[in-house]
């Protein structure tokens, strides 16, 4: 007994290194440099902005097969306006300022990705 | 258990697990992190192995995510969610006979982590973005702590349902 204890503390222990790394490498990631922003549906590349080049804020109608969305283009910054998704994720992600964590909406196969300067990948 | 018992039995599991998931659909994202959800319905697929076995609980699982997908999700969300629920399933049948029903939290912690990365995977392929990989490092904890709590929540389902002798 005392032998299976040790192994679920053990176990425990993995979990809360899997959950205390993966918040902190999530966090850590996100700040990247660039400004050009690449927004696709399916892999297929719609629209490319260098957003440090916006002056006046607009917004896109992006329709696709499975829904529509409105992506909002200002000045250094992207976002996810409005979608008819049922989970609206994508809008909670908020504006995207600098690469790393790209803005999905899964069930429309939405991606707004920056494309980082110097980071890899 | 006699045939008809046992097929009344995963009819009425199938359709808990479905009106969990559907109900659950309907709460609004907790967090804004594509991919992360409670998974309550892993509950039953869970119970359903432990209680009439792997294949028993493969096919409750099918019919929930075929319908689920019908009644709360889409057409392109059903990609995500059955390759999720697949890596899920096959990590808990290869687990459960080690950890037994006593430690159900850690198969599901398990099975946390390989639904997630099953459906990263597929995003990724879809949306052919490897940027999305991203996620990989949150989505690993969103399933540890999803999968625990499921996991805890099914191990004392399970000795209550016992108990009634089903």
């Amino acid at each position: 007994m005392g032998a299976m204890k040790t192994k679920n503390l053990l176990w425990a222990l993995l979990f809360a290194v899997i959950v205390l790394g993966g918040v902190l490498v999530y966090r850590s990631l996100g700040k990247g440099e660039g400004t050009v922003a690449v927004v696709s549906v399916d892999g297929e590349v719609l629209e490319r902005i260098d957003l440090s080049k916006v002056r006046t804020p607009y917004d896109i109608p992006v329709s696709t097969p499975y829904g529509n969305n409105t992506v909002h283009v200002e000045p250094g910054a992207i976002s996810v306006t409005e979608a008819d998704c049922p989970d609206h994720v994508c809008i909670y992600q908020g504006r995207l300022t600098g690469s790393g964590i790209p803005i999905i909406c899964m069930p429309h196969r939405l991606v707004i990705e920056i494309e980082g300067g110097d980071i890899d990948g | 258990m006699a045939k008809t018992r046992k097929l009344a039995l995963m009819a009425l599991l199938t359709a808990i697990a479905l009106t969990i998931f559907v109900i659950e659909a309907q709460i609004p994202a907790l967090v804004p992190i594509p991919g992360v959800k409670l998974g309550l319905a892993n509950i039953i697929t869970l119970i359903t192995m432990c209680l009439l076995g792997k294949k028993e609980a493969g096919a409750v699982l099918l019919v929930r995510v075929l319908m689920g997908a019908m009644f709360a999700g889409s057409p392109s969300t059903l990609l995500f969610s059955a390759v999720g629920g697949l890596f899920a399933y096959l990590t808990m049948c290869l687990t459960v006979g080690f950890f037994g029903e006593n430690r159900l939290w850690i198969v599901s912690a398990l099975a946390g982590i390989a639904h997630n990365a099953g459906q990263l995977l597929a995003c990724v392929l879809v949306v052919k973005t490897p940027g999305v990989f991203a996620y990989a490092p949150i989505l690993a904890a969103s399933g540890v702590v999803t999968g625990v709590f499921t996991g805890f929540a099914a191990q004392y389902l399970l000795k209550a349902l016992k108990k009634l002798k089903l």
